[in-house]
């Protein structure tokens, strides 16, 4: 009875009945944002410029920037084709194919790090003809390029398959009865359609690569990344040394998550 | 073509008619013809040797209950479904292999399939951009067809602006832009509500009058069929029962499943009393019928359909037609009418509608039936009267 009546006397928007699921996911919310203040709380102990000016700092600034972006673009052009043909067709195996693209969000990422060194390390003859020849698949940029790939690339495939089978399948029939080949009807239709989730799924993606740490340590400690400079520094001066980095990760990602949803949510041509 | 209700009993029959039309590419062909159709999913069989052909200009509506393979049959035809066997014919030409955007075959769907980020006016001309069509002269196509369906309002607009008679309409312009060589509609009409559904049913008749486009629409829709269609195609469980014109098939069902399905008939139960001339009995009553087309023995039982529009209560012509005393079990008021549920002797329940003010619950009352209203099979579902 009461609570009816703290109802009334709430505004329009308060729903008593949804008050125990918000306290629920309340006390994570508060969760998530505690650490999170307590470790903004310390930026004034410590010089976030100079943390920044040091060679090391830069450096690792760069690789990130380079790196992520580039296996994000892989595992989009790759995996945004696979999420499709996992949406529309079903075929022989095709289970075996759903598991194999959750596997590298399974295992943990140092371990999918161990696997890839075990597949294409230096001493194994993949990687030693890479070597040869002036590619060396790890301690590379392409390495880190690699591990950055295998962890976050699921994201973007899972995600846009959702996206891509919550579109009526009738509406690329009905393009292609009207003229336009299965490529024109992805193009025309199924992509821009399914645009808002193959974006989300772009940026968890891009979001992973960037603070990628387990797997890119173990296939390439060097070149450093942001994440693995991060470790360097916490190794080497503790928590305050890695505030100056670690805001730098947590800026850029920001700003570059923002671009994309900003690209995608660019109306098309024809809506003007 | 097949028109003649009462000579295409089975699917067979049917293939051999549909089949003499296209013996050679010189004889007029028809616009569409379907040969021998057969699709499986899995083990389950949704079509079964379907064969028909559409004329030029021709609207045919593909009838029957839901899942009697309907859906199945408009993807063969389209295209998105390859099917395991048989063949489909354009203009003659073989185009059983050929992908959808190959075809000429516009399509409508039972539920909106515009696009939605696109405007009516673009959603309209998405077809003209493959078949090669200047720009400038898009805008006057698009503009064309938006005042067929009388939209040009709305070419600006956003599909999701649109009521639902306005984006069906807005799908039948786009889907006739490219001047299709046929026009495919599956459940046109079957996601609105009635008014809609009757001023819309009008709307495709006038345009494929004013188009002269072939039509070839599936529906579970009688109504929809009988009032649409030059000519109708009964489905039953992936196979053709009848094909002929609605009227013809409506008053000489040549099947049992044609009468219930195009009729909504009463069925009862009848005895073979005398075969010469043939005499049967129905509930308690016995009936001659001296223009019976055959002659089963004596003692088999019959199916009966009784149509519900031809039965009245307590008639004025007992003397003519058959009657059958009861009870009323129920009255419904739709308004409009009453329908009255009466049980009769045998414990059949006899529907009859009237538009007087119905009898109580409980009341003795006289169902009369016209002799026109009796259509008599045997067991297996051949016409005996």
């Amino acid at each position: 009875m009461s609570r009816t009546q703290s109802g009334w006397l709430q505004p329009p928007t308060g729903r008593p009945e949804l008050l125990v699921p918000a306290l629920l996911g309340g006390v994570l919310v508060v969760y998530f944002i505690l650490p999170f203040v307590a470790f903004l709380a310390r930026v004034g102990s410590t010089p976030l410029i100079e943390g920044l000016a040091t060679p090391e700092a830069g450096q690792a600034i760069r690789h990130s920037l380079l790196t992520a972006p580039v296996s994000t673009t892989i595992a989009t052009v790759f995996g945004v084709p696979l999420a499709y043909v996992l949406a529309r067709r079903s075929f022989p195996g095709k289970r075996l194919v759903e598991a194999v693209v959750i596997l590298p969000m399974v295992v943990p990422p140092v371990v999918g790090g161990a696997m890839i060194l075990t597949a294409v390390g230096r001493f194994t003859p993949t990687g030693a003809a890479a070597a040869e020849v002036g590619i060396p698949l790890t301690g590379s940029l392409l390495g880190v390029v690699l591990a950055q790939t295998f962890v976050a690339a699921p994201f973007v495939i899972i995600t846009a398959r959702a996206g891509f089978g919550a579109i009526d399948e009738r509406l690329e029939q009905a393009s292609r009865s009207l003229g336009y080949g299965p490529l024109a009807t992805f193009w025309n239709v199924s992509l821009p359609l399914a645009r808002g989730t193959v974006v989300a799924g772009i940026v968890l993606t891009f979001a992973r690569a960037m603070g990628e740490f387990g797997a890119t340590m173990m296939v390439a400690y060097n070149p450093r990344t942001i994440p693995t400079q991060i470790w360097v520094d916490f190794i080497g001066g503790g928590i305050d040394a890695i505030l100056p980095l670690a805001l730098a990760l947590l800026g850029l990602t920001l700003l570059v998550v923002a671009a994309i949803q900003r690209v995608g949510r660019l109306p098309a041509v024809v809506e003007r | 073509m097949t028109a003649d209700a009462n000579g295409v009993g089975s699917a067979t029959n049917a293939d051999d008619d549909a089949s003499t039309t296209h013996v050679d590419g010189d004889e007029r062909q028809g616009m569409l013809a379907v040969e021998g159709l057969t699709h499986r999913y899995g083990t389950e069989q949704a079509l079964n040797d379907v064969s028909f052909t559409v004329e030029a200009g021709e609207a045919v509506a593909v009838v029957g209950p839901s899942g009697c393979g309907k859906t199945t049959l408009v993807q063969a035809i389209s295209g998105h479904l390859s099917p395991s066997s048989g063949r489909i014919r354009l203009r003659g030409e073989k185009v059983t292999g050929q992908p959808p955007e190959q075809r000429a075959v516009g399509l409508v769907f039972q539920t909106s399939t515009l696009y939605p980020h696109m405007t009516v006016g673009e959603n309209v001309a998405y077809g003209l951009e493959p078949q090669g069509i200047e720009p400038s002269e898009r805008d006057e196509i698009v503009a064309d067809y938006l005042s067929l369906v009388d939209l040009t309002a709305q070419r600006q607009a956003y599909p999701a602006e649109l009521s639902g008679g306005q984006s069906r309409r807005v799908e039948l312009a786009r889907a006739l832009a490219p001047q299709p060589e046929l026009l495919l509609l599956d459940e046109p009409l079957s996601a609105l509500d009635r008014s809609l559904r009757l001023q819309l049913r009008a709307e495709i008749a006038r345009i494929q009058r004013e188009t002269g486009v072939t039509m070839l629409f599936v529906t579970h829709n009688q109504d929809d069929a009988m009032g649409l269609a030059d000519r109708l195609i009964v489905m039953n469980d992936g196979a053709i029962e009848a094909i002929g014109q609605p009227r013809q098939l409506y008053e000489s069902p040549p099947t049992p499943f044609v009468a219930s399905f195009l009729g909504r008939p009463t069925e009862l139960a009848a005895t073979v009393v005398d075969s010469d001339p043939l005499q049967i009995e129905i509930a308690d009553r016995r009936v001659t019928l001296p223009a019976a087309t055959r002659a089963p023995p004596t003692g088999e039982t019959l199916r009966c359909l009784l149509r519900r529009r031809m039965l009245s209560l307590a008639g004025d012509n007992e003397h003519t037609g058959l009657t059958f005393s009861g009870t009323v079990e129920r009255v419904t008021d739709l308004g409009r009418r009453y329908t009255v549920t009466v049980r009769i002797v045998d414990g059949t329940e006899v529907r009859t509608e009237q538009t007087a003010p119905p009898p109580a619950e409980g009341e003795a009352v006289t169902v009369t039936a016209s002799r026109e209203s009796l259509l008599v099979f045997t067991a297996t579902g051949k016409t005996v009267f």
